[in-house]
């Protein structure tokens, strides 16, 4: 018989995901893995019961963190413009807190390996549709499908940091992401969004 | 806050699976099981709060498979 303990199961868990953004999914065992973070293959299995069953455990895990923090002192009855603003330095603080996670992330969102059902992404959605809903009714934006509106409002975001992490702009030097260069760009994303 | 055991067996293929879980789904002792048919050690882990690992080793070796506590 074998009882869990938190710590272990933390330290597991930042093994894994070290493990699984630098080498892939496919060359992971559950062996490799207990080798890796010095406990024994009866230990992981406390937690987990398989790879797939890791890989869905670990993806529920950055989910939450990444909601929890993109969902920090929002309301959806915020302004199009200040919403927005909170919603990309959450997200900056994301990526910028948990590298690895944000990685993860990248990697799996689409992955038919995870089961999405299984995740609880209820809150997230729903405050983030209210939001787009308040501002359409304000007049703050057009009406639009939803991944157009991501394109704009999310992607324009997502590729700065983009550069950011590769630490290079197009022409070769050093790009750094700020509050100016952000508040920059989102000035021009709102000015697209109106009706 | 349930039990839960480890063991390594030799349960390897679907039918092996299948003949194992005719009996596992039947214990009402065993809240729930699975095994890691992918692992070298095809790992059997059992979540109970009443039954013991002899019991359990008991169980699958009568079906015909290897089965031991993993350290």
């Amino acid at each position: 018989m074998r009882t869990r303990d938190e710590h272990k199961e933390i330290a597991i868990r930042e093994q894994a995901m070290e493990m699984i953004v630098n080498e892939g999914f496919d060359g992971l065992s559950m062996q490799k893995l207990a080798k890796a973070a010095n406990v024994s293959p009866a230990t992981i299995y406390i937690y987990y019961k398989n790879r797939e069953d890791l890989l869905n455990q670990l993806f529920i895990e950055v989910h939450k963190t990444f909601s929890d923090l993109a969902l920090k002192g929002f309301d959806p009855e915020f302004s199009l413009e200040e919403g927005l603003w909170l919603q990309w330095k959450n997200r900056l603080r994301f990526i910028m807190e948990y590298p690895t996670y944000f990685q993860f992330f990248e990697q799996f969102r689409n992955s038919p390996l995870i089961n999405h059902k299984d995740l609880n992404i209820a809150e997230f959605k729903e405050n983030m549709k209210l939001f787009v809903m308040n501002a359409i009714k304000r007049g703050e934006m057009s009406k639009m499908e939803p991944e157009i509106f991501w394109s704009l409002a999310y992607g324009s975001f997502y590729s700065l940091v983009k550069f950011h992490l590769q630490e290079k702009s197009m022409m070769g030097n050093d790009f750094k992401i700020t509050d100016a260069k952000m508040k920059q760009v989102l000035k021009m994303v709102i000015k697209a969004l109106k009706p | 806050m349930n039990n839960i055991f480890i063991f390594k067996t030799n349960i390897q293929t679907e039918e092996d699976q299948e003949r194992v879980s005719t009996l596992l789904d039947a214990d009402n002792l065993i809240d729930s099981w699975s095994v890691d048919k992918e692992d070298i050690d095809c790992v059997l882990r059992i979540v109970s709060d009443r039954i013991t690992a002899e019991e359990i080793i008991f169980l699958i070796n009568q079906v015909g498979y290897n089965c031991a506590e993993l350290e």
